[in-house]
C-alpha cells in the first residue's frame, strides 16, 4: 500500500489537474458557471426547509441550519459514490491508452465532490451567524470529522469503481442503496425519531456518527461524540481496506474489460 | 536492473474471446448471454532485456503481438505471467491526445495532458512555449480545441508527449501524423532523444525508418520472438519472409481464379471450343495456326503453376502446343516485356540449339530457369512457335501477366551479382 500512496503522490499534479477540471467542465457553458456549486445545494436546503416541516411537522429549533448541515455531508457522500462509480468507465479513452494509477480516477470523483462540500462551508457560516448561532473553537473538529467522512466514502468509491467495470449494474444498484441509506441516517429528522427499539440498529450505520458530530460541531458548539466517531473510524478504515484489495484485483484487467 | 531500462522475462498476455460476453449481473447470472468464449495468446513467453539507450524496433505483420507487448511495458496491461520492470520515467506515443478535453482550449490541454504525463504545472510553465512552437499551433493555442482539424489535434498530442522529456519512450505507428515537414521534425526530435540516451521503443511498418534509427530489431510472430538482431539484419529476413507470404497468397489466389477458370471453361466448353484463341485480339495473337498454342504456364520451383515468382528461385515455363498441319522444323520461343512492352528478354528453341524436326501431334515445350534474376515489378510472358523461315504459326505476344518479388532491392529489370569496393 506504500508504494501506491508514493505513486499517487507522484501523480499529484494528474489529481489536481482532473480535480480542477471536473469543477471547470461541470458548469462550464452555463450562465451562472461556478455559481451553481453553492446554488444548488441553496435550493435543495429551500426545498427540504419548506417541506418538512410543514408537511411532516419536524419539530425542531431552527430546523434550516439542522437540515444544512447534515444534508451538506450527505450529498457529499451520495454524490462521490455516484461520480467514482462510473469513473474508470468514463474514462475508458484514458485508462486503455496510457499508464498512471488507476485508482487517480475514483479519487478525483471523491476530491472533487470534498471540494464543492468545502466551497459549501461558503454558505454555511454565515448562515449559521445570521441565524444566531454560536460558533465555537470546537469547530476544528471538523477536520477530523471530514476526514473520516472522506476515507469511508473514499473506500467505498474504490470498490464501486472497480466493480461497475465488471458489473454495469453497480450503477443502478448504488442510486437504490443510497435512497434507502438516506432514510435510515438522521439527515431530515432527528435522531429520536426511530423508535427507542431500532435506535441500536440505526446506530450500526456509519454515516449517523458522521452526520451527527457534524451537528455537535456547528449547530450545538460542542465536542463530537468520540464513541460514535470512533466507531465510524473502524468502519471508515475497514471499508477503506476492503475497497483497495477489490480495487487491487479487479485493476489489472481494467483495459480489457472496458 | 544495472543498465537495464526494460526487462520483460518469460512474459505471457492471452485475451479472453468471448463469443458473445456478458456485461451485466443478471446476463451473466441467467446466462442470457453466452459466456464461452477461447483463449488468444498475444505475447508468448517472451523475454527480452533492453539496455537503457539503446533504441528497439518491434516489426511483425497486424496481430503478432507487438502492440500488446508496448501496452504491456507501458503497465496499460498486466502480464498472466511472467515479469516486466521498467527503470525511468516513460512517455508512451501509443494513443495520442488520451485525455483531450474538446471544450478546454489549447493552452489549457497541454496542462492537463502534461499532468496526465506526470509533470507539474511548473515543469509544463517550463516548456509551454517549446510546447507550442513544435505544434506549430501559435494563432489557435487559445482556442477550444473542439475547433481544430484532426491534423492539429495530433500535432498538438505530439508536442506535448514528446516534450515530456522522457527516459524511456515508446511509440507505436504514429509518425504517420501531419505533413511531411512535421514528420521530419518529430524523427529530429526522437533522433535527439538517441542521442542523449534516451531508450526508445518503435512499433512502426515503415521498415525504412526502423533500419535508419534502431540499434536492435526485433521481429515477433504469434506472440513469439522469431529473430532479434542488427536491425538490417533482421529487416532483410523479415523482408524476405515477407515476400514469401506474398508469393503464396498471389499463388492461392491465382490457384482460385483458375479453379472458377476451369469451371467455366468445361461449362462453356461445348459453345465455344477454342476459348484461348479469342480471348486475344489480333494485334497480340497472330499466325497461321498451322501450329497452335493451347496453353502457356509458369511453374515455381515446386511445380505449381504461378502468376507471381521469388527472385532467386527457379521456375520453368511451360508451353502446350498442337500440331495441325505438319511442318518442316519447328521453333519455340518465349520472352519476357515489361508493362511498358519493352522487351528484356527473348530466346527461342534454335537459339538453344535444340532442333525439332519431328514432334508428336499434341506436347508440351518446356524452357527451364536455373534461377530467376527479375527484379521485384509486373512482367508480361512472351510465347510463340515459328517455322523455320520464321514465319509465325502462333505468336502470342503478351500470354500473361506475372509479378516477380525479389529481395533485391536494386532498381531496374534485372539484377546482377555485384559488390561495392573502395
Amino acid at each position: 500500500m506504500f508504494t501506491e500512496v508514493k505513486e499517487i503522490f507522484n501523480y499529484r499534479h494528474m489529481l489536481i489537474s482532473m480535480v480542477q477540471r471536473e469543477l471547470r467542465s461541470r458548469y462550464k457553458g452555463s450562465f451562472l458557471g461556478f455559481l451553481w456549486t453553492f446554488v444548488n445545494p441553496l435550493l435543495q436546503l429551500a426545498v427540504y426547509a419548506t417541506v418538512f416541516p410543514y408537511i411532516l411537522r419536524v419539530q425542531q429549533e431552527n430546523y434550516a441550519m439542522f437540515l444544512f448541515v447534515g444534508l451538506l455531508p450527505w450529498i457529499f457522500f451520495t454524490s462521490s459514490l455516484q461520480n467514482a462509480t462510473t469513473s474508470i468507465l468514463n474514462s475508458s479513452n484514458l485508462v486503455t491508452k496510457i499508464y498512471f494509477p488507476r485508482i487517480i480516477l475514483p479519487l478525483s470523483s471523491v476530491c472533487t465532490n470534498l471540494m464543492n462540500y468545502i466551497y459549501s462551508l461558503v454558505i454555511v457560516i454565515p448562515a449559521l451567524l445570521i441565524t444566531g448561532i454560536e460558533l465555537t473553537w470546537n469547530l476544528l473538529w471538523f477536520l477530523l470529522v471530514l476526514s473520516i467522512e472522506f476515507l469511508f466514502v473514499l473506500g467505498f468509491a474504490l470498490a464501486l469503481s472497480a466493480l461497475h467495470v465488471k458489473f454495469r449494474d453497480v450503477a443502478h444498484i448504488i442510486g437504490i442503496i443510497t435512497f434507502c441509506w438516506f432514510y435510515v441516517t438522521p439527515i431530515v429528522f432527528p435522531m429520536n425519531i426511530f423508535p427507542e427499539s431500532m435506535q441500536k440498529y440505526i446506530e450500526l450505520n456509519p454515516m449517523v456518527g458522521i452526520i451527527e458530530a457534524f451537528r455537535d460541531i456547528f449547530l450545538f458548539g460542542q465536542q463530537p461524540n468520540f464513541g460514535e466517531l470512533a466507531y465510524s473510524t473502524m468502519i471508515a478504515v475497514i471499508t477503506l481496506v476492503i475497497g483497495f484489495l477489490i480495487f487491487k484485483k479487479f485493476e489489472k484487467t481494467f483495459a480489457e474489460d472496458l | 536492473m544495472n543498465g537495464v531500462a526494460i526487462s520483460i522475462k518469460e512474459v505471457s498476455k492471452s485475451f479472453k474471446i468471448y463469443k458473445d460476453k456478458p456485461l451485466s449481473m443478471k446476463e451473466k447470472l441467467l446466462k442470457l448471454r453466452s459466456d464461452e468464449f477461447s483463449t488468444f495468446y498475444a505475447v508468448n513467453n517472451v523475454s527480452i532485456d533492453i539496455k537503457k539507450g539503446e533504441t528497439v524496433g518491434l516489426i511483425g505483420h497486424n496481430g503478432c503481438g507487438k502492440s500488446t507487448l508496448l501496452k504491456l511495458i507501458s503497465k496499460i496491461l498486466y502480464p498472466d505471467k511472467g515479469i516486466v520492470e521498467v527503470d525511468g520515467r516513460i512517455s508512451s506515443l501509443i494513443e495520442l491526445g488520451a485525455g483531450f478535453h474538446p471544450d478546454f482550449t489549447g493552452r489549457e490541454n497541454i496542462y492537463m495532458n502534461g499532468a496526465i504525463f506526470g509533470l507539474s504545472n511548473n515543469e509544463i510553465d517550463q516548456r509551454i512555449d517549446e510546447i507550442i512552437r513544435f505544434s506549430e499551433l501559435e494563432d489557435f493555442i487559445e482556442n477550444p480545441v473542439r475547433t481544430y482539424s484532426s491534423g492539429m489535434y495530433m500535432r498538438l498530442a505530439f508536442s506535448v508527449a514528446i516534450n515530456v522529456n522522457p527516459e524511456i519512450l515508446l511509440i507505436d505507428e504514429i509518425l504517420s501524423v501531419g505533413d511531411s515537414n512535421f514528420q521530419r521534425k518529430c524523427y529530429d526530435k526522437i533522433e535527439g532523444f538517441k542521442n542523449s540516451g534516451a531508450t526508445i521503443v518503435i512499433v512502426a511498418h515503415d521498415l525504412g525508418t526502423l533500419e535508419k534509427i534502431c540499434d536492435r530489431v526485433i521481429w515477433m510472430d504469434k506472440g513469439q520472438i522469431v529473430e532479434q538482431g542488427d536491425a538490417d539484419y533482421v529487416i532483410n529476413l523479415y523482408t524476405q519472409h515477407m515476400n514469401e507470404k506474398f508469393v503464396e497468397r498471389k499463388q492461392q489466389e491465382f490457384d482460385q481464379s483458375n479453379d472458377s477458370k476451369v469451371d467455366e471453361e468445361t461449362n462453356t466448353l461445348e459453345q465455344f471450343s477454342e476459348v484461348v484463341e479469342n480471348s486475344f485480339s489480333e494485334d497480340v495473337r497472330w499466325g497461321n495456326r498451322e501450329v497452335e498454342i493451347t496453353q502457356a504456364r509458369i511453374l515455381n520451383d515446386k511445380g505449381q503453376s504461378v502468376d507471381t515468382v521469388l527472385a532467386g528461385k527457379p521456375m520453368m515455363i511451360e508451353v502446350d502446343y498442337k500440331v495441325n498441319k505438319v511442318q518442316e522444323e519447328y521453333i519455340f520461343g518465349m520472352g519476357f516485356y515489361t508493362n511498358e512492352k519493352y522487351l528484356i528478354y527473348g530466346n527461342n528453341t534454335q537459339i538453344g540449339e535444340l532442333k525439332i524436326v519431328d514432334i508428336a501431334k499434341e506436347g508440351t515445350v518446356k524452357f527451364k530457369i536455373k534461377e530467376c534474376r527479375l527484379l521485384s515489378g509486373n512482367y508480361l510472358l512472351n510465347v510463340a512457335v515459328v517455322d523455320k523461315n520464321h514465319r509465325a504459326l502462333d505468336f502470342i505476344k503478351y500470354y500473361m501477366e506475372f509479378k516477380v518479388v525479389s529481395n533485391d532491392k536494386s532498381v531496374g529489370v534485372h539484377s546482377i551479382d555485384y559488390s561495392w569496393e573502395i
